[in-house]
């Protein structure tokens, strides 16, 4: 593993050693998702899990978030057991589909974690404002999910997600299901957030510009079984936005990633199995 | 499936059956409760066996008034929405009518068939009142299959510059067909119970209700002999249609 | 949107009363030129009988509401009948108040508990299939055992058709939550009944109404069923039964007991949207 960025803090955000999850052991249908997996992650990094399908970048990210449990080997998250730092909520998630739920209003899905850990109503109040803004969307509180477009849902997942001061930001292609459009724009206000909160961010999605874009390092992973055959750091200088994408540099990196996924398409065997 | 997913399937109901007959007979030994109050399970196994020509014999009557009653309201049901997929303005009639009579609880016209075609001497009110019921479940799920087709599929037909009747025959009714069988699998048990109900209202006095209604004041084994001889109806009715539902679920899987 | 859904209600009530004026006509057209006596088709006597005493005018079916009504002294056919149907709604609501407890409280247990579900849930469909209103007088011999009142025959009953669709609705509703929103969950690490209150419940609202409006029916069926069954319950059930038996006086009564008794599944039905359109007035439509 490569030391990107400068080492603030001594804790890692996140460290994954040996990991490997096995669906189905003993049965026809097993599957070996991850086979002996090392990752790091630094606090303040964003990194970009990307691979074909079935190479286990979501299990990866369910391991971390400990939604999984490793079949072997070891997840800590903030130099705690990943379990613990589920307990303790050092993270929040966003998923592809946003995940809101449709009976309550945008300001009470993003209060909803608050709520959970026991908030008052009235430092839940002041923080669910913040976050509106925050995402930019001070005055759509009293929406329906329903009333809002597919990329400011995905705004409110992500305040939700961040509402509670996690350091750590996991997401699922929260992307993935947004017009081309609409998605580079959220890709800058994603990077926006992230500067503004400090936040580390594990992202997976299989979009090579996007991960580029993101990301501080891209970690390139290859199905069957599911394992990380790469790792590209991706160092394009200065603050990121979207005359980025116009630079040579940007399609360097992009050619490199590409270029790396086809060789762990080469050496993997590609076994067509859903990676969730 | 696996030797162990059809004991799990198999076993936790069998275990759950078993116990609460079980439960149920030690509760009457325990606290000695009279039949007339509550029979236990052996009690009522003896007075089934006790009587079983008689429970035959009403069980077959009222079976035979569920089905033909419901092989008939298969037939006006099917016919009714084949009738309303080529006139919209019958279905724009009969629609709102199926759903009201939906709501309303139906079986209280049985003493006003009864009125009307003698029903003292006959079985016919009741066959009329399932035929009914198994009408409106029929013709609501036929008329959604025959109306629920892709819009893909009418595009292409139309390309074809194929007839309305055409389209009928090749691509409405092959994807009411499986409607159909749901229909039936639903209506098959409202049929038995339609049947069952209608024989309270008086009539005839034969058939299974009529068996429960004189055992009112009697001892209660001799009510549950004919409550098995309902259930076992029912099941029969059940079983028979779902198992056809789920042949032509296969066939078309197949297929 | 509001509007549109009244406007659609508008046009589904004036499209029935549409049909049951050709009913009507139908119904007064069969009458001028059916047989008198009825009939038989292949040895099968189907073919009603027209005269007055089973098939009265449709006129004299609305005229009878106002008209003393036959055992209650000079009280009127409308008052009496409300009293039935009053009588017969209040046992149908306490029996979907007990159907909905028993139903929602062994959705949840099956939920929770996997075992229970496979245990239970095969009874559960064959208590469907049979006429589980055979179990009255059982029920009724229970109840005067315990020394309970005896409408509470009627809501039993009425509970036992009624609890089946809440159960399975909110089942399904509970079980189709989707995975993210349950992996969400997860990740906040709440516990099981947390996820239930906050995510399995609201989220199963739209299984559950087709299911409560099922029951609604039902329960009106049960207790109606019941009042004919046992006797000594007089409501709407009974109203029908009685006036069927009189019928040579006042041939009327009857229909305008059925009448009453259409009318009380349809407010039940009514109601049940009524809380429907309440309980989803946030959400979008394309979630019903």
């Amino acid at each position: 593993m490569t030391e990107t960025s400068e080492p603030i803090d001594v804790t890692r955000a996140v460290e994954v050693i040996g990991a490997s999850m096995v669906f189905n052991d003993g049965t026809p249908a097993r599957v070996a998702a991850l086979n002996d997996v090392d990752l790091v992650v630094e606090t303040g990094d964003f990194v970009s899990l990307i691979g074909p399908s079935g190479c286990g970048k979501s299990t990866l990210l369910r391991l971390i978030a400990n939604l999984l449990d490793p079949t072997a080997g070891d997840v800590r998250v903030n130099g705690k057991p990943a379990a613990q730092a589920r307990l303790d909520q050092d993270y929040g998630m966003a998923f592809q589909k946003s995940g809101l739920f449709e009976w309550r209003t945008a300001a009470k899905n993003i209060e909803l974690p608050l709520e959970l850990k026991g908030w008052d109503k009235r430092l839940r109040a002041e923080r669910v404002g913040e976050m509106l803004d925050l995402v930019k969307l001070p005055d759509r509180g009293s929406n329906m999910p329903w009333e809002l477009s597919g990329g400011q849902q995905q705004r409110i997942a992500i305040a939700r997600a961040l509402a509670s001061h996690p350091p750590l930001l996991l997401m699922d292609e929260p992307f993935g299901a947004l017009d081309e459009m609409t998605r580079e724009h959220m890709q800058s206000e994603l990077l926006q957030i992230c500067a503004a909160t400090h936040t580390t961010v594990v992202f997976v999605t299989h979009s090579i510009p996007e991960a580029v874009y993101l990301s501080d390092r891209v970690v390139v992973m290859s199905a069957g079984p599911g394992r990380i055959t790469d790792t590209i750091d991706v160092e394009l200088g200065g603050t990121r936005n979207e005359d980025t994408r116009e630079k040579d540099a940007f399609y360097g990196k992009i050619t490199e990633v590409r270029e790396a996924l086809r060789g762990s398409e080469m050496t993997g065997e590609a076994r067509g199995i859903e990676d969730r | 499936m696996t030797a162990s997913g059809v004991v799990k399937r198999v076993g936790s109901p069998l275990l759950f059956g078993v116990a609460f007959l079980g439960v149920w007979e030690l509760i009457v030994m325990a606290f000695d409760i009279a039949p007339f109050t509550l029979p236990a399970p052996s009690a009522i196994w003896s007075a089934f066996i006790e009587r079983f020509d008689q429970v035959l014999e009403e069980t077959l009557v009222t079976g035979k008034n569920a089905l033909i009653g419901f092989l008939l309201g298969i037939v006006f049901g099917v016919l009714m929405s084949l009738l309303t997929v080529r006139f919209v303005g019958v279905e724009s009639l009969l629609t709102p009518l199926a759903v009201a009579v939906n709501a309303i609880p139906i079986v209280v016209i049985v003493p006003i068939l009864n009125n009307m075609l003698f029903g003292t001497t006959s079985q016919v009110p009741r066959r009329l009142m399932v035929m009914l019921i198994v009408f409106f479940v029929v013709f609501i799920n036929v008329s959604k299959g025959l109306r629920q087709v892709s819009a893909t599929h009418l595009e292409l037909m139309r390309s074809y510059a194929a007839t309305p009747w055409e389209i009928l025959l090749k691509v409405r009714a092959p994807n009411a067909v499986g409607y159909l069988f749901t229909a039936m699998r639903i209506a098959a048990p409202l049929a038995v119970i339609t049947a069952f109900v209608a024989e309270y209202f008086g009539g005839v006095q034969s058939g299974l209700a009529t068996g429960v209604r004189n055992s009112l004041n009697g001892s209660k084994d001799v009510t549950w002999a004919y409550v098995i001889g309902a259930s076992v109806l029912g099941l029969t009715f059940y079983l028979v249609s779902s198992g056809l539902e789920r042949l032509h679920g296969g066939k078309q899987n197949s297929g | 949107m509001r509007v549109g859904l009244a406007e659609r209600a508008l046009r589904r009530t004036a499209l029935l009363l549409a049909a049951l004026g050709l009913a009507a006509v139908a119904w007064e057209v069969y009458k001028a030129i059916g047989p008198e006596q009825g009939g038989d088709i292949f040895g099968w006597r189907i073919i009603p009988k027209t005269n007055d005493r089973v098939m009265p005018h449709v006129w004299e079916m609305f005229a009878e509401f106002g008209r003393p009504a036959i055992g209650s002294g000079d009280q009127q056919v409308w008052s009496v009948l409300l009293g039935y149907s009053w009588f017969t709604l209040r046992m149908a609501f306490a029996g979907l108040a007990l159907g909905a407890a028993i139903g929602v409280g062994l959705a949840v247990l099956m939920a929770r508990l996997r075992i229970v579900e496979r245990g239970l849930l095969p009874y559960l469909v064959i208590s469907q299939t049979i006429p589980l209103i055979a179990l009255a007088p059982q029920v009724t011999v229970i109840r005067g055992t315990l020394g309970l009142p005896q409408w509470t025959s009627a809501a039993t009953l009425a509970a036992f058709l009624s609890f089946f669709p809440i159960t399975v609705s909110t089942l399904r509703g509970l079980q189709s939550v989707p995975k993210a929103s349950l992996e969400l969950m997860d990740s906040y690490a709440a516990g099981w009944w947390t996820t239930l209150v906050k995510v399995r419940f609201p989220s199963a609202v739209p299984y559950m109404i087709p299911g409560f409006k099922l029951a609604a029916t039902a329960s009106v069926i049960g207790v109606i069923v019941t009042e004919i069954t046992l006797g000594g319950l007089r409501g709407v059930g009974f109203a029908t039964i009685d006036y069927s038996q009189k019928v040579t006086s006042q041939p009327a009564s009857v229909y305008a007991a059925v009448f009453a008794a259409a009318a009380l599944g349809l407010i039940m039905f009514g109601l049940v949207v009524l809380s429907e359109s309440f309980v989803m007035r946030k959400r979008s439509r394309e979630t019903t």
